[in-house]
C-alpha cells in the first residue's frame, strides 16, 4: 500500500504538512518500537495536535479503511506500535501538555504525549505522588502508559496504571469522541471504560486526555538488602513479610546469574556468589520506614538469608537501586540479542517458577538471566542470544513457550506489565480461551466497526 | 538488498531500542522526531547496513548533519552504545566528496597541515617555552581566535613546556567524515609534543585521548583537579555558571572539577542545561547556524534569568558561541574560559 497524493494532501490540511512525513528514513526509524524482532512499514507518521485533528485523522482513516497504529515514545516492549501492516502512525507526542494539576481533588488532567517522569515531578512540585513506575519512565508516555497498563517498581504497595486513571478523552475508530469519568474517586455509573482502555494497546480509541489519580508523597523513604544461597529461601521470605503485616514499597530480586553478571559488569560490590539478591524498600514516615526495613530484615534471615540489613547510606542505597535496574543493560551487554519477557506468577509460587524457568534454559542450552517485582510475582526472564548462529531464535521462541505454559500452571499470566501486542498474539488464546477471544473481539467491533485501530494486535 | 559492512555489527547490536537516549537529545527536544534521536538514528544506520535505504537517502544525509554529536545519549544509555563512534564511521561512509559544503572543505582543508594551523597563530604567537611539565597544546583555531587562553593556561601551569611547532589534533577531521586524516594528525600531534599533553579544550581532549590514551592527554580541568594552582578569591566575589564541554562531560566523565576549582574563587550558580551542547559543536555552528542558535536560545533564557557575571567554558567553540549569543541578546553576562577566570 502506498499513500496516495490525495490522502497525503488530505492528512496535511488536518495537522499541517510540516507534521506529516513519508520519506523512506522517518517510515524507517517509526518501523519499530522497543521490542526485538518485529518490525513493520508504515506508510503515513502524523502528528496531530489536539482531539479535533486526531477524530479528522480517524474519519480518513476510516473512509480509506487503512490501519491507525497510535504511539507516544515507542519504548513498549510486545510490539504494540509496530505498524505491521503499514498504515499511519498516529504520534502523541506534540500533545504533551497538563492542563490541571488540582492539589485539592489529588488528581492531574494530561494530554497522552506527556512524559510519566514530567507528570511525576510537577505532582512532587505540590507534594504528591504519581505512583506508577515503569522503567522507561524518563522516556515514555502517559497515553502509552495507559495503553499498555504499565507497572513498575511500586506494584505491590501503590498498585499499577490502572489504578490511578479516574477518566479519559478517547476518539473512537468510528471518529466519535468518547468522554468518561473525571475527578471522582467513586463513580458507577455506566462500564468502566477507563479501565476497558487501560491495556487496550491502541485497540479500542485513541487517548486523547486523561484524568489521573495523585496520592500524598511520603516524607521519607530507605532500602535494605538480603542474600540468600538458593532463590527458594527468598521467595519463602517474600511470603513471610506479606504475613507479617508489613506492605514493602518496594520487593525485588536478582537471580545468580543476573548477580554474576551485574557485579561483572557494573563492580558495585554484590555478592556474585549468592544464589539471589532481594533488594526491598518502604516510604512513609522516617519511623514508619525505619521500623519496618528492620522487621523486614528479620523476616529474612528467619528464612535463612547469608545476609541481611539495611542500606548504610545513601550511597549504599542508591548502588542496591542501581544495582536492579542494571540487570537487563547488564545481561544485554552478553550476546548481540536480547529477549524479554515478564511472566507473572502468583508470589508464593515465584520460586518454583525461577526453577521452572532455569530448567527451561538448561534444556535448550540457552542463557537466561531472571530479575523483577518479587512482590507481585512478576518475574522478567531475560534471554541473550547470538542470533547468527542457525536456530537460535527459534529455540528461544519454544523456551519462552514453555515458560509462557508454565506461568499459566503456576495460575499466572503471559505478561503482567508489558503487554500483548504483536509479541504474545499467539499466547493469548491458551490463556484466554476461546470464548473470552471472541468476546474480546465483539468489544473491540464496537469500538471500532471497521478495524482500523491498531488491527492484528492484541485479540484482534 | 545485502548486508554490508560499513559498521561493526557489534556496536550497532548493543543499542536494544529502549529509547531511554530521547529526553536526552537536543535534537530530538528540537523536533520530537524520532528519526531526530538518537535510536531513529541507530535505526537509519541499520537500514544503510542492511541496505534498505540507499547511501543517498536525503533523510539519512540530513540526520547525519542534524547530530550536534554531543553524545549526551552516551551517559544515560543503560547498553552503553557507543554512538560518537557509530556518529564517526556514518560521517566518514556518508559525506564523501561533493556532499560536504565548500564551508566544511575549507575548514578541513586550513587545519590539514602543520604550517597552516602555525600561519593562524602567526600574528600573536606564544612565546616559545621549554619546562618539566606537560606540553601545552596551542589548538588551531583557538590560536587565532583566543591566545589569551594559552597565555592563561601557561600561567596556571608554571612548568608548562610550550612549542609553536604543533597543528591541529584532529578533532575536526574525525567528527566531520575523515576518521583516518583525524587519526593521523592525532598521532603527529603526540609525536611533535613528546610526553605529557595538556589541552584548555575538551573536545580536543577526548578525541586525542582515544587516539594517543587518555594517560597521556589532559584537559585542564582534569589537570588542575590534580595540581590545584594558587588562586585568590575574587573581590567582590563574581557569580558564575559553567557550560559543560560536551565531549569532556559524555566522552570522558569530567564535569566536577571545574566546579571545585570555581568554587575557590567564586560563587558557581548551577544552570539547568549546564550539561547540555550550547549548540557550537565543533564546526556544527558554521555549518548550521540555524540550528545551532536554536539550540542556543533556551539556554540563553537561563543565563538571563540567572543573571550570573560569567558563563565559564571549557572549550573554544563554546566559548565564541557564547560570546556571540550574548552580544546578540545584549546581556550583561560575558563568556570567559576556565583558565581566565582562574589565573
Amino acid at each position: 500500500m502506498t499513500l496516495t497524493t490525495s490522502l497525503r494532501d488530505r492528512l496535511a490540511a488536518v495537522v499541517g504538512p510540516e507534521h506529516v512525513r513519508d520519506d523512506p528514513g522517518t517510515l524507517e526509524a517509526y518501523a519499530r518500537d522497543a521490542t526485538p524482532l518485529h518490525r513493520g512499514a508504515a506508510d503515513a507518521v502524523c502528528f496531530p495536535a489536539d482531539t479535533a485533528q486526531v477524530q479528522r485523522v480517524v474519519k480518513i482513516a476510516r473512509a480509506e479503511r487503512i490501519p491507525l497504529v497510535v504511539r507516544g515514545a515507542g519504548t513498549n516492549l510486545c510490539g504494540a506500535t509496530v505498524p505491521q501492516l503499514g498504515g499511519i502512525v498516529l504520534v502523541m507526542t506534540r500533545m504533551a501538555r497538563l492542563i490541571e494539576l488540582d492539589p485539592g481533588n489529588m488528581s492531574a488532567v494530561v494530554q497522552p504525549g506527556m512524559v510519566t517522569a514530567t507528570l511525576a515531578e510537577e505532582a512532587a512540585a505540590h507534594g504528591l505522588l504519581y505512583p506508577p513506575d515503569p522503567g522507561s519512565r524518563t522516556t515514555s508516555t502517559i497515553g502509552g502508559n495507559v495503553g499498555t497498563c504499565a507497572g513498575g517498581l511500586r506494584g505491590l504497595k501503590y498498585g499499577v496504571t490502572r489504578d490511578y486513571v479516574l477518566g479519559c478523552e478517547a476518539v473512537l475508530g468510528t471518529g466519535e469522541v468518547l468522554r468518561y469519568g473525571g475527578k471522582v474517586v467513586k463513580n458507577v455509573a455506566g462500564f468502566d471504560l477507563a479501565r476497558l482502555l487501560c491495556g487496550s494497546e491502541g485497540t479500542l480509541a485513541i487517548l486523547t486526555e486523561l484524568t489521573l489519580r495523585l496520592v500524598p508523597a511520603p516524607l521519607a523513604s530507605g532500602v535494605g538488602l538480603a542474600y540468600f544461597s538458593r532463590l527458594k529461601e527468598a521467595g519463602a521470605a517474600v511470603s513471610r513479610v506479606l504475613a507479617s503485616g508489613i506492605l514493602p514499597a518496594t520487593l525485588e530480586f536478582l537471580d545468580s546469574t543476573c548477580l554474576r553478571t551485574v557485579e561483572e559488569f557494573a563492580g558495585i560490590g554484590l555478592r556474585a556468589d549468592a544464589g539471589a539478591l532481594l533488594v526491598f524498600g518502604q516510604d512513609g514516615t522516617p519511623e514508619v520506614v525505619a521500623a519496618d526495613l528492620e522487621r523486614i530484615a528479620v523476616a529474612c534471615r528467619a528464612e535463612g538469608a547469608i545476609e541481611a540489613r539495611v542500606a548504610r547510606d545513601e550511597t549504599e542505597a542508591t548502588a542496591l537501586l542501581e544495582a536492579r535496574r542494571a540487570a537487563l543493560p547488564s545481561l544485554s551487554r552478553l550476546a548481540p540479542l536480547t529477549i524479554l519477557e515478564d511472566a507473572t506468577v502468583p508470589r508464593s509460587r515465584l520460586a518454583e517458577m525461577v526453577e521452572r524457568i532455569e530448567e527451561i534454559a538448561v534444556r535448550h542450552g540457552l542463557l537466561i538471566g531472571t530479575f523483577g517485582h518479587a512482590g507481585d510475582g512478576n518475574l522478567h526472564p531475560t534471554c541473550v542470544v547470538d542470533p547468527a548462529h542457525p536456530g537460535v531464535v527459534e529455540r528461544v521462541e519454544t523456551a519462552f513457550s514453555e515458560i509462557f505454559d508454565a506461568a499459566l500452571e503456576l495460575g499466572g499470566t503471559i505478561t503482567g506489565e508489558h503487554g500483548v501486542g504483536l509479541a504474545k498474539r499467539a499466547h493469548l488464546e491458551s490463556q484466554l480461551g476461546r470464548a473470552q477471544i471472541e468476546l474480546l473481539r465483539r468489544i473491540k467491533l464496537a469500538f471500532d466497526p471497521d478495524g482500523i485501530l491498531n488491527p492484528g494486535k492484541l485479540a484482534s | 538488498m545485502s548486508e554490508r559492512s560499513i559498521f561493526e555489527p557489534e556496536l550497532l547490536d548493543r543499542c536494544i531500542s529502549c529509547g531511554f537516549c530521547l529526553p536526552a537529545c537536543p535534537t530530538y527536544g528540537l523536533t520530537g522526531v524520532e528519526a531526530s534521536s538518537p535510536r531513529g538514528r541507530i535505526n537509519l544506520m541499520r537500514a544503510l547496513q542492511e541496505g534498505t535505504l540507499p547511501d543517498d537517502d536525503p533523510t539519512a544525509l540530513e540526520e547525519s548533519s542534524f547530530c550536534l554529536g554531543c553524545r549526551a545519549c552516551e551517559p544515560v544509555c543503560p547498553a552503553g552504545v557507543r554512538y560518537g563512534e557509530l556518529l564517526e564511521t556514518w560521517r566518514d561512509h556518508s559525506w564523501k566528496g561533493r556532499r560536504r559544503s565548500p564551508m566544511l572543505r575549507l575548514l578541513l582543508w586550513s587545519t590539514a597541515q602543520t604550517w597552516r594551523v602555525r600561519l593562524m597563530g602567526l600574528r600573536r604567537h606564544a612565546r616559545r617555552r621549554l619546562g618539566t611539565g606537560p606540553s601545552l597544546m596551542l589548538g588551531c583555531f583557538e590560536r587565532a581566535l583566543f591566545p589569551s587562553v594559552s597565555r592563561a593556561a601557561a600561567a596556571l601551569v608554571p612548568g608548562a613546556s610550550i612549542s609553536s611547532h604543533q597543528g591541529c589534533c584532529g578533532a575536526l577531521h574525525a567528527h566531520n567524515g575523515e576518521r583516518e586524516r583525524g587519526r593521523r594528525l592525532a598521532v603527529q600531534l603526540g609525536y611533535d609534543l613528546p610526553g605529557t599533553i595538556l589541552t584548555t579544550s575538551g573536545g580536543c581532549a577526548a578525541h586525542l585521548g582515544s587516539v594517543l590514551g587518555g594517560d597521556r592527554v589532559f584537559e585542564l580541568s582534569e589537570w588542575l583537579g590534580e595540581h590545584p594552582p594558587a588562586v585568590t578569591p575574587s573581590r567582590p566575589r563574581l557569580r558564575v555558571a559553567v557550560q559543560d564541554s560536551c565531549h569532556l562531560r559524555n566522552g570522558m566523565g569530567i564535569w566536577r572539577e571545574a566546579r571545585t576549582l570555581l568554587a575557590e574563587v567564586a560563587e558557581v550558580v548551577e544552570l539547568p542545561s549546564a550539561s547540555a551542547c550550547c549548540g557550537a559543536a565543533g564546526t556544527y555552528a558554521l555549518l548550521r547556524p540555524r540550528d545551532s542558535r536554536r539550540i542556543l536560545d533556551a539556554k540563553l533564557d537561563e543565563i538571563r534569568a540567572a543573571d550570573v557575571d560569567y558563563v565559564v567554558t571549557l572549550n573554544p567553540g563554546c566559548l565564541r558561541q557564547l560570546q556571540s549569543g550574548l552580544r546578540r541578546r545584549r546581556l550583561r553576562t560575558r563568556a570567559i574560559h576556565l583558565a581566565e577566570v582562574l589565573s
